[in-house]
């Protein structure tokens, strides 16, 4: 059965466009047939990171005003033949597409494709409502802040809303040495003011920023440790049970436990 | 989004406040946002005032027009002369607050509850997040966020929490502001009006309700 995930975060910059991609090349290389739609509308970059920049034509905003069916936006990935991209315009602003249009092209794709991915915009504003309409399952990316946690608390607040009750949690970029030393935000902190399932910790790890740079998604890396975290993420996400990789020494937060004012 | 539109308990009941140099058609878009995102949790047939010298006949049957699609009634009142009649007298408040609202979830960071009687939450009150009772405010969980119980000058009312962890605490016309080094504590609390001042205890649960 194939499934819509949107990618969500509210505060910005936390890794929603790296995970997107990630995450279609995750199911591609399992081959599965993928298809990533970016709805940041005005600041496309999911392009860039899957190094397809050079390759658009149409996109999404054609595709939704009719003036070429979605087939003719797509964009194929170079390696991984079964993922492709739906990119959107980079001169538009995020009222060019609404729920409506949203819906009706999700219900398209799933013909067609396992897994339809949706890369939000950042905020919680009209482009956010049209980007989640259609999805099934809501992947919430936080970092280890306080300001990133209470952002992505209040988006699983309008996700409730929605009645989009599929949440999952993602915690991005986490620091082992500042997490021991009680500078961060441990998984425990978070989970109290979340808690909603998490399926993935990834850490801050410098090949994300190489590998977008390359437009290959880190998760082919085998030595990067993000990539490692992607990867389970996949598998989680396709319902396999896999245990969490150790980013910080077990037993560390029984020790070290920081009171935090969320 | 900017706070240009607020609803305020007062002795006087639930009030609608909001700030007259911004356009009124903003001011709708607002407070339907506003509406929208606190629906479920206003209890149903709540009178909202709005202080007759703000507002045109106009835009007075335009709120009245909204609100009703929200379940709330909306009340023009002239805040200039108090008449007795229009102030709740703390008995009346007392009645209001006997009716319970039950929310069975956390209520996450920018959620609002408004009731005019008592509320029971069956989940965490989150950071940002804003509970106004008429009544007393019962949180079977974690409470940190902006809590005010007894609105509409109950003095009687009290909030009880499993972990009270709030930044700010309010009854009827009190503020209590946490000290800056909060501890946990691992028992149920409940703040509560005495001689006065807002005073923080741990109780027993069956004790409570
Ligand atoms: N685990 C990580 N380790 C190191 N850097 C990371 C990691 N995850 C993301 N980044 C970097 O953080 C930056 C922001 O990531 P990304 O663009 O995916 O965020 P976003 O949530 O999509 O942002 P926006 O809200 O602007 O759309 C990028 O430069 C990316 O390379
Ligand atoms: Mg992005």
């Amino acid at each position: 059965m194939s499934e819509i995930i949107v990618v969500t975060s509210g505060k910005g910059g936390v890794g929603k466009t790296t995970t997107t991609a990630n995450l279609g090349v995750g199911f591609a290389a399992r081959g599965k047939k993928v298809v990533l739609i970016d709805t940041d509308t005005g600041l496309r970059n999911l392009d860039l990171l899957l190094g397809l920049e050079n390759r658009i034509m149409y996109d999404l905003i054609d595709v939704t005003e009719g003036r070429v069916p979605y087939k003719k936006a797509l964009v194929r990935h170079k390696r991984h033949e079964s993922l492709y991209l739906l990119p959107t315009s980079q001169t538009k602003d995020k009222s060019a597409v609404n729920s409506q249009q949203m819906n009706s092209l999700c219900n398209e794709l799933i013909k067609d494709f396992d897994y339809v991915i949706i890369d939000c915009p950042a905020g919680i504003e009209q482009g956010f409502q049209t980007a989640i309409s259609a999805a099934d399952t809501a992947v919430v990316v936080t970092i280890p802040e306080i300001s990133a946690v209470r952002d992505a608390d209040k988006i699983i607040g309008e996700l409730g809303r929605a009645e989009k009750d599929n949440i999952k949690l993602i915690v991005n970029r986490i620091r082992p040495d500042m997490v021991k030393k009680g500078d961060m935000l441990t998984m425990d902190d978070i989970d109290e003011i979340l808690s909603i399932d998490c399926i993935g910790q990834i850490p801050d790890d410098e090949l994300v920023v190489t590998s977008t740079n390359r437009g290959e998604p880190v998760i082919t890396n085998p030595v990067s440790s993000a990539g490692k975290a992607y990867k389970n993420i996949v598998g989680r996400l396709c319902g396999e049970n896999i245990p969490f990789m150790e980013i910080v020494p077990e037993g560390f937060f029984a020790k070290v436990k920081k009171i935090f004012k969320m | 989004m900017s706070e240009d539109v607020v609803f305020k308990g007062s002795r006087s009941g639930l009030q609608l406040i909001f700030d007259e140099t911004v356009d009124f058609t903003s001011i709708l878009k607002q407070l339907k946002t506003k509406l929208e995102s606190a629906i479920d949790f206003f209890g149903k047939g709540t009178i909202v005032n709005v202080a007759i010298d703000k507002i045109t006949k106009e835009q007075e049957t335009e709120l009245s027009i909204l609100f009703q699609r929200y379940g709330l009634t909306l009340k023009a009142i002239d805040t200039s002369l108090p008449k007795v009649s229009e102030l709740k007298s703390e008995e009346a408040a007392v009645e209001a607050s006997k009716e319970i609202t039950i929310i069975e979830r956390t209520v996450r960071g920018g959620q609002e509850i408004i009731s005019n009687g008592s509320v029971v939450i069956l989940g965490n009150v989150n950071p940002g997040a804003k509970i106004i009772a008429g009544g007393n405010i019962d949180i079977k969980g974690t409470c940190r966020g902006l809590v005010h119980a007894g609105a509409f000058g109950d003095l009687t009312a009290t909030i009880t929490a499993d972990k009270m962890l709030a930044m700010q605490i309010r009854i009827a016309d009190l503020i209590a502001r946490a000290p800056d080094n909060l501890e946990t504590v691992d028992t149920t609390e409940c703040a509560r009006i005495k001689n006065g001042n807002i005073v923080i205890e741990t109780v027993n649960r069956q004790e409570v309700c």
